[in-house]
Formats: structure tokens, C-alpha cells, sequence
């Protein structure tokens, strides 16, 4: 798990590492340039190794490309992002919450910087092209997370988590097999996988409830709700188990849970209800 | 030293508290710096408890001398805490309290650790709270299975035996309690925004929590059910539906020989008051979370007036919970809607009746 580094009181810094994405600041920021993490609080740590996501202060402000977001409200917090010129992001359009007349949507075209088939898939991811501001926000209480992504970082996040991501990121789906039935409902259930080729990118996603993160160590596993799965590195495998509830009067009934195994970080969310998505 | 945030001891060099993240502030005068940094002693709760909700367990004595009590669960503890290790409520801010006597559930700092047995719980976040339980290996909790988030692969869980200090008759409810036995961590959480109720119970303690209030318990606290009494019956054509209020049945938490935890969660916020002896209160149904065994429960329909029109009075008409002390009522801030309240009701438990 990530820890702070421990600096003496006095030691002359120069520039201060965020304990969240590992970006670099100077040393009089108090927020991240790159993820809007506090920088003068430490990380909330349970003693169970759960970080709890930054609780990014209202109105912060950060950067990606040229384009910088706001993440504006605390409960149901909105992220306005001031686009750029010639940067773009991408998101399912029932996030929208307001934007500018001149700012172009379009829906992501197959060929481009994102490609994949999606032509099967029953929701359209659109586009918003800078210059301009655009503004999004879940449909419920929680969490923004900014995952600022390095080139050849993987990410898989829970279907319809994502916020949006910005257009340096690459989009596609993972099937998971023999999990349809047991997670959602027979719904079928992919997982977004968000890869970044050459340029870093920014991936945020909506977590309700409160978020957390852990490290797991190569091998280590843990038990999940499969509704508390937010995200995790591609690294980290995910496999359902059955718990049996014996009750020894009607036979007893089965519990999934999943077993993440490590190495790499695994991001849940408390509020674990399945919200409905179109 | 200690966190002046939440309270967990610190390291005398550290910077930042490890539990809840703030920066460390070190004392002014040497004189504040001789405080004792020795761990906080475990609660002793007293020999012979009064088996009254407003007992007191007691810490053995500090050097420091100054005592406080937990607003919440009156506990008393050694000033120098800023959580209460019973309960987790926060000892530096004064409990709100309404002019009519509501108090307000006390604040709670992100990552407050509760002590029970052997075993810690660590409440972690602050929208949706997660109970964080590392349990001790003789310690054991039990829960209803859907509140589960996540587990150690180590802890054992095993369905709940329907022998011991539980009621055969469970068997007859939907409902399939779980057993989590230590050594490891197993975290729980629902799916609503609210708060995290901690209640613990001394010997001889009783409390009524509404139906699906409950988040987990440890193993010496007893569970029992009882009827609630508490319905009507609407018609509308040959279709007959009954009502249950507040619940058909209301779950009841005891310990019946040492002290117990017991974590319920709420919607919104939680309000709580003390009633008087005969002093009665009418409350939403589904908004009740618990009330003392001492509190009695009676439908209450009231009409408002609505002019000359007979027909009006008819279709208008409001469902309330009647409550009487004496005894603590507890509610929560968001509830759901009442099924059938506007239908036509053909019959129901004793009710009283205001016609206006």
C-alpha cells in the first residue's frame, strides 16, 4: 500500500510527490496538479490496508493536456472540465450535466484515436472537442476518482463507473466469462478496460458511496461483494467463488463473492447497490 | 502523545497521525508534554451495572485525573481521549441538541476505532460508512449476509445456529443470519447514505430496532423478535392488503451477561430523544429506528378539517406512529413512503383517532 514519506520537519524540498497518482508538485501546492488529491492532509489509511480515496476539497482545480477540470460540490460532486483546443474526452452521454453551445459532440468514431467494436453494444459513448466547457455528474451520493494514467498503465473498471476519460486514453471491453448470471442479474457483464499507448491521459470514474483502494501483493487475495468492485490494474485477477449459506431446513442457497488476487490495486466502492443502467 | 483529531496515540516523531491523517500538533509547554503516552487501558466496565440505559461503565483512573463522559454511550473515559473507544463518537465537540430535545447522533472523525472484546472496528468513510471489524480469534460478530462488502479469505463464516441464543422459530423468516468467527478483518456496509449507529449494550440492556436496521452484533448479544402489533388493512374491490407500519415484526437486541456491540445503519441523519414518563410523541412509522422496550407503540389516524365537504375527510387522512416514554426513541432523516396510507382502511390494530 502506498504510505507517506516521512520527511523530517526542516528538510529543504524541493517538489512534493502525491501520495495518490504520484505526480509531482511544488512545493507550495496544496492540491495536486494532476489528480486535485489534497496535498497537506495524509492519506486515511484503515489498518487494514484500505486507502480511502482523496477527498478532493471543493472548487479544486487540475490539469490534464491542455484542458484543466474543477470538481465542483462534495455530496454529488460535479466535474467541469475546460477544454483546450484539440483535446477531447469521452463519456456515456446520460452523465451530461450542462455544457456550452459551441462545444462539438460527436459519438466516438470507430476508426479514431479509440477504436474497437462497439458497433454491437447497446450505448454510445460521445465525444466533447475543446475548445469549451462541458460538465458531468452521477445520478448519486459519492466519489469522484482520478486516476491519472501513464503510458502503459492498465485499468478495468466496473461497466458504467466511468466518467469520462480523456482522448490520449484507448477504450475497449472485457468479457468476463461464467460471471454474467451470478453478478448482474444475467444482464452479461463486461468490465471498461482503459489502456494508455504514448501520451499519459486522465481517467475518472464515479464510485458510490465512499471509495477505497488497496495494494495487494502478488499472490494475496481477498474476498469481495461483486457489487463493491469499482476497479483494479489488469494485473489483478478476479474469480467468483460460492459460499454456501446451509440453513438445514430448505437446502440453503449459494453467495458469490469474487477473490481478487494480487499483484496490483483493486478500488471498491461502499454503496454496492446495482444501479440501474439503460 | 496523541492525535488531536481523533485521538489514537502517536509516535512522539510522527509528523501526521497514522489513523486519521491529520498533521500532529505537539504540545506547547513541557508541562503538556509530560502527559502519560501510555496506551489507552482497556474499558473495565463496572462489577455491578445497574441494568438502566443510563449506566455508566467506568475506566480505571489516569493519572491526568480528568475524566469525561461519552455523550453518546456514557462511558466514562480518561480526558486525554478525543474518540470514545466504545462507541467512536468524537469527545471534543459538544453534542447538538435541538430546542425540542432532539440530539443529534455525535460526530464521528473518518477512521474512529471502537474497541469490543478482543476486537477492533474501524468506521472508514463518511457517505456510506463501512464497518472495518478485525476480529480478535475468540471474538465472533453476526450479521445478515447481504451487508457484507468485503472479507479476508482466512475468516470463517458459517450460518448462524439456530441453537444457543437464538429462537427456533427463526427458521420460519426469510432471513439467514451469518456467523463471522476471527482471526482476520470482515467489513460491512449498506447501500444508502446514512449513519453508522454504534450501541453498546451493558448486561441487562434492552433496545427494539425497526426490521433491516441492523448491520451486525457480536456474539454476546442476544437477538429475539417480537410481534409488533402495529397494521391495518385496506380494501379497495375484492383486493384486501395488510399493512405493516413499522414492520410485522421488531428486532430485540439484549446482553444478557457481558457487555455487547451492536452496529445498526441509518438513512440520512439520526435524531434521538428521551421521553418522559406519559409524555407521548407522533412520529412517521417508517422513520423509527429504536426505542427502549419501555416505549409503547399505537397506530394514530388524524383527519384534517377540510371545510363542509363529508367526502374530504374520508380521502384525507394521515397514518402516524404513536410513541410514549417513558424510555429513548430514535429517527432517521429519510423513511419510506407508507404503503396504503390514502386507501380506504376497513380495519386495524388499536388505534386512536383525531378528527379535526
Amino acid at each position: 500500500m502506498t504510505d507517506a514519506i516521512h520527511m523530517a520537519a526542516g528538510e529543504p524540498l524541493e517538489r512534493i510527490q502525491c501520495q495518490w497518482c504520484q505526480g509531482m508538485n511544488e512545493k507550495t501546492a496544496l492540491t495536486c496538479r494532476s489528480c486535485g488529491a489534497p496535498l497537506d492532509i495524509r492519506n486515511l489509511v484503515s489498518e487494514s490496508g484500505w486507502r480511502e480515496a482523496p477527498r478532493i476539497k471543493d472548487m479544486t482545480e487540475f490539469q490534464f493536456s491542455s484542458s484543466t477540470c474543477q470538481v465542483e460540490g462534495e455530496i454529488v460532486p460535479v466535474a467541469e472540465i475546460h477544454l483546450g483546443p484539440g483535446d477531447s474526452v469521452f463519456f456515456e452521454h446520460h452523465i451530461m450535466l450542462w455544457k456550452e453551445d459551441s462545444v462539438p459532440l460527436t459519438v466516438l468514431q470507430l476508426p479514431g484515436g479509440m477504436k474497437r467494436a462497439f458497433a454491437g453494444m447497446p450505448f454510445v459513448i460521445s465525444v466533447a472537442t475543446g475548445p469549451g466547457r462541458i460538465a458531468f455528474s452521477r445520478d448519486a451520493t459519492g466519489e469522484l476518482v482520478v486516476l491519472p494514467l501513464h503510458p502503459g498503465m492498465e485499468i478495468d473498471a466496473r461497466e458504467h463507473a466511468f466518467l469520462l476519460g480523456s482522448h490520449q486514453i484507448d477504450y475497449s471491453f472485457v468479457r468476463i466469462k461464467g460471471f454474467a448470471n451470478i453478478l448482474f442479474g444475467g444482464q452479461g457483464m463486461y468490465m471498461d478496460r482503459f489502456v494508455t499507448t504514448n501520451t499519459p491521459g486522465l481517467l475518472m470514474l464515479h464510485g458510490y458511496g465512499n471509495v477505497f483502494e488497496r495494494t495487494l501483493k502478488p499472490g494475496e487475495s481477498i474476498l469481495l461483494e461483486p457489487g463493491a468492485f469499482l476497479y483494479k490494474d489488469s494485473s489483478v485477477n478476479m474469480q467468483v467463488e460460492f459460499q454456501k449459506l446451509g440453513t438445514g431446513f430448505f437446502g440453503g442457497t449459494n453467495m458469490a463473492l469474487a477473490r481478487m488476487t494480487g499483484p496490483g490495486r483493486v478500488g471498491i466502492q461502499s454503496m454496492y447497490v446495482h444501479h440501474h443502467t439503460e | 502523545m496523541f492525535c488531536t483529531n481523533c485521538g489514537a496515540q502517536l509516535q512522539d516523531a510522527a509528523n501526521f497521525c497514522p489513523s486519521c491523517g491529520a498533521r500532529a500538533k505537539r504540545p506547547e509547554s513541557p508541562a503538556a508534554a509530560t502527559v502519560p503516552s501510555a496506551p489507552p487501558p482497556p474499558i473495565q466496565t463496572s462489577p455491578t451495572p445497574p441494568p438502566v440505559a443510563s449506566q455508566r461503565a467506568t475506566v480505571s483512573p489516569r493519572p491526568s485525573g480528568r475524566e469525561v463522559t461519552c455523550p453518546w454511550c456514557a462511558a466514562v473515559l480518561d480526558a486525554t481521549l478525543l474518540s470514545c473507544p466504545r462507541c467512536g463518537a468524537t469527545l471534543d465537540a459538544p453534542l447538538e441538541v435541538s430546542e425540542t430535545g432532539w440530539k443529534q447522533l455525535p460526530g464521528r472523525k473518518d477512521m474512529a476505532k471502537l474497541q469490543f472484546g478482543d476486537s477492533f472496528c474501524q468506521i472508514e468513510g463518511l457517505y456510506v460508512p463501512v464497518a472495518d471489524v478485525k476480529l480478535a480469534p475468540s471474538d465472533s460478530i453476526y450479521f445478515t449476509h447481504h451487508v457484507l462488502l468485503w472479507k479476508d479469505p482466512q475468516v470463517n463464516m458459517t450460518t448462524m445456529s439456530l441453537s444457543g441464543g437464538w429462537k427456533r422459530m427463526l427458521a420460519g423468516l426469510p432471513l439467514i443470519m451469518m456467523q463471522a468467527q476471527g482471526p482476520g478483518h470482515v467489513a460491512f456496509s449498506r447501500d444508502a447514505p446514512g449513519e453508522m449507529i454504534a450501541l453498546p449494550l451493558q448486561p441487562g440492556e434492552m433496545i427494539d430496532v425497526r426490521e433491516h436496521l441492523f448491520m451486525l452484533a457480536t456474539g454476546s448479544v442476544a437477538y429475539n423478535w417480537f410481534s409488533t402489533n402495529i397494521w391495518y388493512t385496506t380494501q379497495s374491490g375484492d383486493d384486501k392488503e395488510t399493512h405493516y407500519p413499522v414492520g410485522m415484526f421488531m428486532d430485540r437486541f439484549s446482553a444478557p451477561q457481558s457487555p455487547g456491540l451492536l452496529l445498526l445503519h441509518a438513512g440520512g441523519n439520526v435524531l434521538v430523544r428521551e421521553l418522559a414518563a406519559g409524555q407521548t410523541l407522533l412520529v412517521k412509522p417508517t422513520a423509527l429506528i429504536f426505542k427502549d422496550p419501555t416505549v409503547e407503540m399505537q397506530l394514530h389516524f388524524e383527519h384534517p378539517s377540510t371545510g363542509f365537504s363529508l367526502w374530504g375527510s374520508w380521502g384525507n387522512r394521515y397514518v402516524w406512529l404513536r410513541l410514549w416514554g417513558p424510555g429513548r426513541v430514535a429517527l432517521q432523516s429519510t423513511f419510506e413512503r407508507l404503503e396504503g396510507e390514502n386507501a380506504s382502511i376497513t380495519n386495524c390494530s388499536p388505534a386512536t383517532r383525531q378528527q379535526w
